[in-house]
C-alpha cells in the first residue's frame, strides 16, 4: 500500500515528509484508563513542551470514566485526568504557565465503545476540533483498550466513516493498537483480521513501546555503527544472551500514606499473565534486535523483514522441553521499598472488591504467573547452541530492564588457571530501563608488584552523557505514527510469529492444570525454580 | 565543591538523590558526572556507635577500593518500625586530585524493621560489579544467624574481624566449620570469607618466614621447645591464628590445650622431636596486636630463642638471644583497620593457607573446650 506522506517537504527538501509529524488528531480510545493517565497524556505534554508537535494538532478522549468521575463537562474531566496524570508521571513537570495552552487542546467524549450514537458524537466532536484547530481531517486513532475492544473500535470506526482511504491525499487516518494483541495466536489473527478489514497495514501501527526506548534503539547503532561489536555478535565469541524485564509494582498500587488501593491492574493482567502480556511481545521484540542479521537498509520494512527472520528461527518447545526450559511462579507476600506488600491472589481478591465485580471462579485459586523464566535457542547459522535466557517478573527487588550479552571465558590458563574462582566474564550489558545506558565488564591488572584481576566496569549512561531526560517511549512513538514512520512498530507477520513460539507454551500449561505454581516473595529476583533452566549450564542469573 | 552532608530521603528516592548530590557536588559544569566504584560494599553492624566509627573509616575505605556503600545498621535499641535511609556522596581525591565521586547509602532499622533490610539491600545493589559484605557486627559470623546468610545472597566475599571476639575458642571453633559451609566455587557462583586479623599478620609471618630460612639449617625447626606468644588487649585470636600458621608449618600436632582466664592459653603439641609447648599470653595493656614472640630452640646444639617483636608501631625485629647483634628488622607499613579492608575488597583469591591455619585452629579450640 502506498504511503502518500514520503515526498519530499517542499520547505526542506532533505527531510522527507515522513519523518515529520503532520498535523492531525489524536484521538485515543480508553482515555479514562490507566495506559492513557500514566502515559499517553504526559507523552503528549512533553512532546507538547518540547514544541515537536504539529501546529494544528488536539486530543480527543473517547471512553466512559469510572461511575461518579465525570463532571458536567467532558472536556473539563480529561483535563483535569491530564493535569493529575502529568503532575504525578511527567517526564517534565508541569509547568503551569503552559498548562492552559496545552489544555485547550485536550478534549472529551463520553460513551461507550460498542454505541454507534456515542461515535457520531465523536465524529461532531472531531469535526468541530478540526475547524478549531485547522486539522485537515487526519486522524491517529489509539487503541488502549482490552484486546477483546479492538474489533468493536474499528469496526464502528468504519461504520461510522471516520476511516480515511489510504490513498487520500488531503488527509490521513492512521490507528494505533495497543499490545498484547490477542491472548493466544488464534485471537491475534482474529484481531488482525477484523484490524485489517477496516485499516490498510500502511495505516496501522502495532505498538510495543519498548521499541521507543533509546538504549533499544541504540542496539542497532551499537551492533552497526561500531566495528568492533559485529565480528564477535555470533555463536563463536557469544556465551550466552539474558534479557531481563523486571519490575517493581505488581498487580495494584496503595497510597503510601493510608495504604489504601489506588490502582489495579487485575482487569487485563489475571488471567493473562507474564508470558502473554512481556514475553511474547515485549521480551521476543527486544530479542529480534539482539539477534537480527544486518538490515540492508533502515527502511521500516527492511528492518522488520530482520526482526521477524529471528522470529522464525526460534525453536519451538515439545512439551517436554517446556517442562525443562521454562519456570512460571507467582509472588507472595514480601517487602518492597521497606514495606511490607500482600502476595498476587491476596492482591486479585481485593482488586475485584475495589472494582466492585465478582471475582470469577478460576481467579479463586489464580494461577496466572506472575513471573516467568525461559531458555531458548535461535536455530540459525550465527546463533547456533547459543541459549537465550529470558525473565520477567512483577514486583521485584527494583525496576530494571536489561539485555546483557556474554561473552566466551578465555581458556582455563594463565590468568583464568584458577577453576575455584574463575575470571568474571566480559559482560556487555545493555540497559533499557531505568537510567538507559551501556556498560562493559572486562577484566583488569590490579596495580601493584602481584598479577591480581579484578573486574572492572565501563559505562555509558545517556542522563549523564547527554544531559537531560531522554524522551518516553511513548513520545517517540506517538511521533512516528505521525510521521508515518514504521520501522519501530511489529508488522502482522511479526506478531503472529511470536504467537507461534509462545504457543506451545501456553497450550501445554493449560494441559497441566495445575493447582498451585512455585512461589517467590516480593523484593526477591524469582523463584529458586528459575535456577533449573540456567545453573545446570554452569551459568547464572545475573544481579541487576 | 561544597562540603557534601548525608541527606534523608524515602527507600525508592536514593538513586535519584545520589544523582542531585553528586550534581551538585560538581557544580556549574557540563561534563559527565563521573560515578567511581569498582564494589558494592554492604556493611553491617548492630549500634549506633559501631555505625559513627564505622561513618568515620569508610571515606578511607573507598579510596583505597571505591565502591558504592551500603551502611546497614541494625539497631535492637530503636522501636523504630520504619526502615530509614540517608544518602551521602562524597568527592573522592588522591592528594590534590579529584576522581569522581562515593556513594554512601546508610539504611537504619530498628527492631521493627530489620527484616527488610535484605530486601532492600537487593534493590540497590550494583549489578555486574563484585558485592563484598563486610560483617562488622561483634558476634562472630557463624553465630549471626541467617541475616548474615539472606545479605550474602549475591556476595563474593564475606569479610569479618576476629579482633575482639568475646568467646575466642568458641568463634575460632565454630568459624573453622562455618568457612567451610559458607564458601564455595564455580563460574558465578563463588565466594570466599576472608579475616582482616589474618591480613594483619602478612608481616608478622614474612618475618617468621624470614627468621626460620636463616635458621633452618640450624636445627630450629627440631629443636623449638616453646613458643610464646604476647599480645596486647583484644589481640588473642590474631595471636592464634598466627600460631596455627606456624605449628602448621613446623608440622606440629595438638595433644592438648588448657586456658587460664584472662591470662594465658597453653597448648601441648607433638612435634618432630619431642613435645613443645605453645603459651599465648595477655599483656594487660598495650596495642590490641602480637607484641612478641620468643621461640625457645637449640641452634648449633647450643640452647638459645628467637625473640621476635614490635620494635615500635612501623617495624618488627628479630633477635636470636644470647648473640650480640644487632636485630634484624622488617617495616611495617601503617595499616588502618580502614585501609586493611579496602585492601580486601580487591583480593578475592582463596587462600590456602588461611584455609589450613584455620583447620589447625580449629583443633586447638576444640581442645581447650572438650
Amino acid at each position: 500500500m502506498p504511503d502518500d506522506f514520503q515526498n519530499p517537504h517542499p520547505l526542506e527538501p532533505d527531510v522527507s515528509k515522513s519523518l515529520l509529524p503532520q498535523s492531525c488528531q489524536l484521538v485515543i480510545f480508553g482515555a479514562a484508563g490507566d495506559l492513557s493517565w500514566r502515559k499517553l497524556l504526559p507523552a503528549v505534554y512533553n512532546l507538547n513542551i518540547d514544541g515537536v508537535l504539529p501546529t494544528h494538532f488536539a486530543v480527543v478522549g473517547f471512553g466512559l470514566p469510572a461511575e461518579g468521575h465525570l463532571s458536567s463537562d467532558p472536556d473539563e474531566y480529561i483535563r483535569g485526568r491530564a493535569k493529575d496524570g502529568i503532575t504525578r508521571f511527567s517526564r517534565q513537570p508541569l509547568d503551569e504557565s503552559h498548562w492552559a495552552d496545552f489544555a485547550r487542546a485536550l478534549f472529551f467524549v463520553p460513551g461507550s465503545f460498542n454505541d454507534a450514537r456515542a461515535y457520531a458524537q465523536l465524529k461532531a466532536k472531531m469535526e468541530a476540533v478540526d475547524q478549531q484547530f485547522g486539522i485537515p481531517g487526519s486522524r491517529v486513532y489509539y487503541l488502549a483498550v482490552p484486546p477483546t475492544l479492538v474489533g468493536t473500535c474499528v469496526e464502528h470506526l468504519k461504520t461510522a466513516g471516520l476511516i480515511a482511504d489510504p490513498q487520500e491525499l488531503r488527509s490521513f487516518t492512521r490507528v494505533i493498537v495497543e499490545k498484547p494483541i490477542g491472548r493466544d495466536l488464534d485471537s491475534a489473527r482474529d484481531i488482525m483480521r477484523v484490524v485489517g478489514a477496516c485499516f490498510a497495514e500502511s495505516q496501522t501501527y502495532r505498538i510495543d513501546h519498548y521499541l521507543g526506548k533509546e538504549t533499544v534503539q541504540n542496539l542497532l547503532v551499537l551492533r552497526f555503527a561500531n566495528s568492533i561489536f559485529e565480528p564477535l555478535w555470533n555463536q563463536k565469541y557469544i556465551d550466552h544472551v539474558q534479557i531481563t524485564v523486571a519490575e517493581e509494582e505488581g498487580l495494584a498500587q496503595y497510597d503510601p500514606k493510608t495504604g489504601e488501593m489506588i490502582a489495579t491492574r487485575a482487569g487485563y493482567y489475571e488471567g493473562v499473565g507474564a508470558l502473554r502480556d512481556m514475553v511474547q511481545n515485549h521480551l521476543l521484540q527486544v530479542l529480534c534486535l539482539v539477534a537480527m542479521e544486518p538490515p540492508w537498509s533502515l527502511k521500516p520494512d527492511v528492518v522488520r523483514d530482520a526482526k521477524v527472520g529471528v522470529l522464525n528461527c526460534l525453536r519451538r518447545m515439545t512439551p517436554a522441553e517446556v517442562e525443562k526450559n521454562v519456570v512460571r511462579a507467582q509472588y507472595i507476600e514480601g517487602d518492597i521499598q521497606g514495606r511490607r506488600v500482600p502476595g498476587y491472589r491476596k492482591e486479585v481478591r481485593e482488586s475485584f472488591e475495589v472494582m466492585k465485580k465478582p471475582l470469577p471462579p478460576e481467579s479463586v485459586h489464580s494461577t496466572t504467573e506472575t513471573f516467568v523464566a525461559l531458555k531458548l535457542f535461535i536455530d540459525n547459522w550465527r546463533w547456533a547452541d547459543v541459549p537465550f535466557y529470558l525473565r520477567t517478573g512483577k514486583r521485584m527487588p527494583k525496576r530494571a530492564s536489561e539485555v546483557a550479552i556474554q561473552f566466551k571465558d578465555v581458556p582455563p590458563v594463565l590468568f583464568n588457571a584458577q577453576p575455584e574462582v574463575p575470571l568474571d566474564p566480559v559482560v556487555l550489558s545493555l540497559r533499557v530501563q531505568p537510567e538507559e545506558g551501556l556498560a562493559m565488564r572486562i577484566a583488569s591488572k590490579l596495580p601493584g608488584p602481584k598479577v591480581h584481576i579484578y573486574p572492572v566496569k565501563m559505562e555509558f549512561n545517556y542522563s549523564s552523557s547527554f544531559g537531560g531526560t531522554s524522551p518516553e517511549a511513548y513520545e517517540r512513538l506517538i511521533l512516528d505514527v505521525m510521521a508515518g514512520d514504521a520501522t519501530l512498530f511489529m508488522r502482522r507477520d511479526g506478531v503472529e510469529a511470536a504467537w507461534q513460539f509462545v504457543m506451545p507454551i501456553l497450550e501445554h500449561w493449560e494441559r497441566m492444570h495445575v493447582r498451585d505454581l512455585p512461589e517467590y516473595q516480593c523484593g526477591t529476583w524469582g523463584p529458586v525454580e528459575a535456577d533449573r533452566i540456567i545453573v545446570p549450564d554452569g551459568r547464572r542469573w545475573r544481579t541487576l | 565543591m561544597t562540603e557534601p552532608s548525608a541527606r534523608s530521603v524515602p527507600l525508592g528516592g536514593v538513586e535519584r538523590e545520589l544523582l542531585r548530590q553528586m550534581r551538585e557536588l560538581q557544580g556549574p559544569d557540563d561534563r559527565p558526572v563521573q560515578r567511581t566504584r569498582m564494589a558494592n560494599l554492604v556493611i553491617y553492624c548492630t549500634s549506633q556507635e559501631r555505625a559513627a566509627s564505622l561513618n568515620a573509616e569508610i571515606p578511607e575505605v573507598v579510596n583505597v577500593h571505591p565502591a558504592r556503600v551500603l551502611l546497614l545498621v541494625a539497631d535492637a535499641e530503636s522501636p523504630s518500625m520504619e526502615l530509614e535511609a540517608t544518602v551521602l556522596v562524597r568527592p573522592l581525591r588522591r592528594g590534590s586530585h579529584g576522581f569522581g565521586f562515593s556513594e554512601q547509602i546508610t539504611l537504619t532499622a530498628g527492631r521493627g524493621a530489620m527484616h527488610h533490610l535484605p530486601f532492600a539491600v537487593r534493590a540497590l545493589l550494583i549489578g555486574d560489579l563484585p558485592t563484598n559484605l563486610w560483617w562488622a557486627a561483634p558476634v562472630p559470623p557463624p553465630f549471626a544467624g541467617p541475616i548474615l546468610y539472606e545479605l550474602a545472597e549475591h556476595a563474593q566475599q564475606i569479610v569479618y574481624d576476629s579482633r575482639g571476639w568475646p568467646d575466642p575458642a568458641r568463634g575460632v571453633a565454630a568459624t573453622a566449620g562455618w568457612l567451610e559451609q559458607v564458601e564455595r566455587g564455580g563460574p558465578g557462583s563463588w565466594r570466599i570469607a576472608s579475616d582482616v586479623n589474618w591480613r594483619r599478620l602478612k608481616y608478622w609471618r614474612r618475618m617468621l618466614m624470614q627468621s626460620l630460612e636463616g635458621v633452618e639449617d640450624r636445627g630450629l625447626f627440631e629443636s623449638a621447645a616453646e613458643i610464646r606468644v604476647e599480645h596486647g588487649p583484644h589481640a588473642v585470636v590474631q595471636a592464634w591464628l598466627l600460631m596455627s600458621w606456624l605449628t602448621d608449618q613446623l608440622g606440629w600436632k595438638v595433644q592438648a590445650g588448657r586456658v587460664e582466664p584472662g591470662v594465658e592459653m597453653i597448648w601441648r603439641f607433638h612435634g618432630p622431636t619431642g613435645e613443645p609447648l605453645l603459651r599465648i599470653h595477655r599483656a594487660d595493656d598495650g596495642p590490641a596486636d602480637i607484641q612478641r614472640i620468643r621461640i625457645a630452640c637449640c641452634i648449633d646444639k647450643h640452647d638459645a630463642a628467637l625473640d621476635l617483636f614490635a620494635q615500635d608501631s612501623q617495624r618488627l625485629a628479630m633477635r636470636i638471644e644470647g648473640i650480640d647483634e644487632a636485630p634484624r628488622t622488617l617495616t611495617l607499613p601503617p595499616h588502618s583497620p580502614a585501609e586493611l579492608v579496602g585492601r580486601q575488597l580487591s583480593d578475592r583469591e582463596r587462600d590456602p593457607v588461611f584455609r589450613a591455619s584455620m583447620s589447625v585452629a580449629q583443633v586447638m579450640a576444640r581442645s581447650l573446650l572438650e
